[in-house]
């Protein structure tokens, strides 16, 4: 299996664990993720909230960067899979819109087909991997470690863009979490937002919203784990900015998944977390 | 016997209703019966007063501009969609805001830190820098160089869209 790998600006920036596992998790699983050259930032949710057409035709010159490679899109944040994914299924649907969108295209050589798709990494290992077979790659499962799970919005939200999983009810990461050995936990309020996106307008609010969910999280479960660079920033940074921080380990999907292939701390990047995660290593068995 | 009363609006604010609806995203304003499922979900609106999205709706169906445009209310909310998937009407005040958004930015209003996000994009093609410096530091870490952008084609469509010359004003 070959994807083309849009890691997107933020993990790119500073989210190297993130990165990191997510290749090192790739490799394990026979996988193969090829850099995308030129391409750049996705247009970040917000551009769309500007100005439309600018937002497809962003989104869209590096959707063709992948069409050119002849790879479907694998992302690991859930602004650029909505981003990507938005624009994608847009311009697939309306020709006319598309042939405007060309137009702009033409100016730097590109030209968008529509031969391509965009999923999130998470999406990719239920879909083209499959649980049994990550389940039989699993070969030192956790053991009693209890985990709260973060799906973040734009996994699943706008429902009717994303078309994936249960918007109200998903299933998929806590699926994923359980083929590790570990246990997902319900918890209240689990697919609320994290509010990552208003940090830069009102940062209280976010780290106020951020310690509530992390606070209910550690009353049912030994540690967080995101799929979404910004919901993990969000997540991890409230604690540290707290007076009193919860004390609960934020760990991006791949680096739980990577441990339960037998992958080391050093290839998850555990050691990057922010809130010390190697506590999550004595839940390993053998 | 009660009086009658009827709410009018100004010639001025029935214009920016009708120029809000025409934007795509916008056009379910009027179907709104301000139920307060929206503001009820908003993760925003449980702690902070003055992000409403049901008062945004209200506000919006009388062509109240200034009240929301003004303050900070439009780049308040977080694009969680919790409040497009409920609404019994499909009104949808998360594409509200962004279709007020498209206004603000046409008449030179824009949030300072969208400003500055678009600059970087703008600028090098990513919303941070990710240069040599961070490059050696990702290669320490066992990580390839960063895709470097092609700013000269993200610049290019910016151009070709009117974008930057929408930014230039702000």
């Amino acid at each position: 299996m070959r994807y083309a790998f849009f890691v997107g600006c933020t993990t790119l920036a500073r989210l190297w664990a993130y990165e990191l596992s997510t290749r090192r998790v790739a490799e394990k699983l026979g996988v193969e993720l090829v850099d995308m050259p030129g391409s750049s930032c996705c247009g970040t949710t917000y551009l769309d909230t500007l100005d439309h057409k600018t937002a497809l035709a962003v989104a869209a010159r590096n959707i063709c960067i992948a069409e050119e490679m002849g790879l479907d899109i694998i992302t690991i944040c859930n602004g650029c899979t909505e981003v990507l994914t938005k624009a994608n299924r847009e311009l697939k649907a309306n020709p006319a819109l598309r042939d405007e969108i060309n137009e702009v295209l033409a100016e730097v050589g590109k030209e968008f087909k529509g031969t391509v798709e965009v999923k999130h990494f998470v999406k990719m290992l239920k879909e083209d991997i499959g649980l049994d077979a990550i389940k039989a790659a699993v070969t030192r499962p956790f053991k009693g470690l209890r985990v709260g799970a973060h799906y973040g919005c734009h996994m699943l939200r706008p429902s009717d863009v994303m078309l994936y999983d249960d918007p109200e009810a998903p299933t998929t990461l806590d699926e994923l979490i359980d083929v590790t050995g570990a246990e997902s936990i319900a918890y209240p309020n689990k697919l609320e937002c994290c509010t990552g996106p208003i940090m830069g307008i009102r940062e209280d609010v976010t780290w106020s919203v951020g310690l509530e969910k992390v606070e209910t999280v550690k009353r049912y479960a030994d540690i967080m784990v995101t799929a979404c660079p910004f919901c993990y920033i969000t997540y991890e940074r409230c604690q540290l900015m707290a007076e009193e921080s919860p004390d609960v380990p934020v760990v991006h999907y791949p680096q739980l998944l990577g441990l339960a292939l037998a992958l080391s701390p050093d290839e998850v990047g555990l050691e990057m977390n922010n809130i010390d995660a190697s506590r999550i290593l004595k839940f390993l068995e053998g | 016997m009660t009086e009658k009363k009827e709410i009018r609006i100004s010639q001025a604010e029935a214009d920016f209703r009708r120029r809000l609806m025409e934007t795509p995203g916008a056009e379910k304003l009027m179907l709104c019966y301000q139920c307060g499922t929206c503001t009820a979900d908003c993760p925003v609106a449980m702690r902070v007063e003055e992000f409403r999205p049901r008062r945004i709706a209200r506000l919006a169906a009388y062509g109240q501009k200034e009240r929301l445009l003004g303050g900070d209310t439009v780049w308040l909310c977080a694009g969680c969609y919790t409040c497009y998937e409920r609404c019994p009407q499909k009104v949808r005040v998360s594409e509200i805001v962004s279709a007020l958004r498209k206004l603000a930015v046409k008449e030179g209003i824009i949030h300072p830190t969208y400003r500055a996000l678009m600059r970087s994009i703008a600028e090098m093609g990513y919303i941070y820098e990710i240069g040599e410096f961070e490059n050696e530091m990702r290669e320490d870490e066992g990580l390839p160089p960063a895709p470097a952008p092609d700013t000269d084609e993200v610049d290019a469509i910016l151009r070709r869209t009117g974008f930057s010359k929408l930014m230039e004003r702000h």
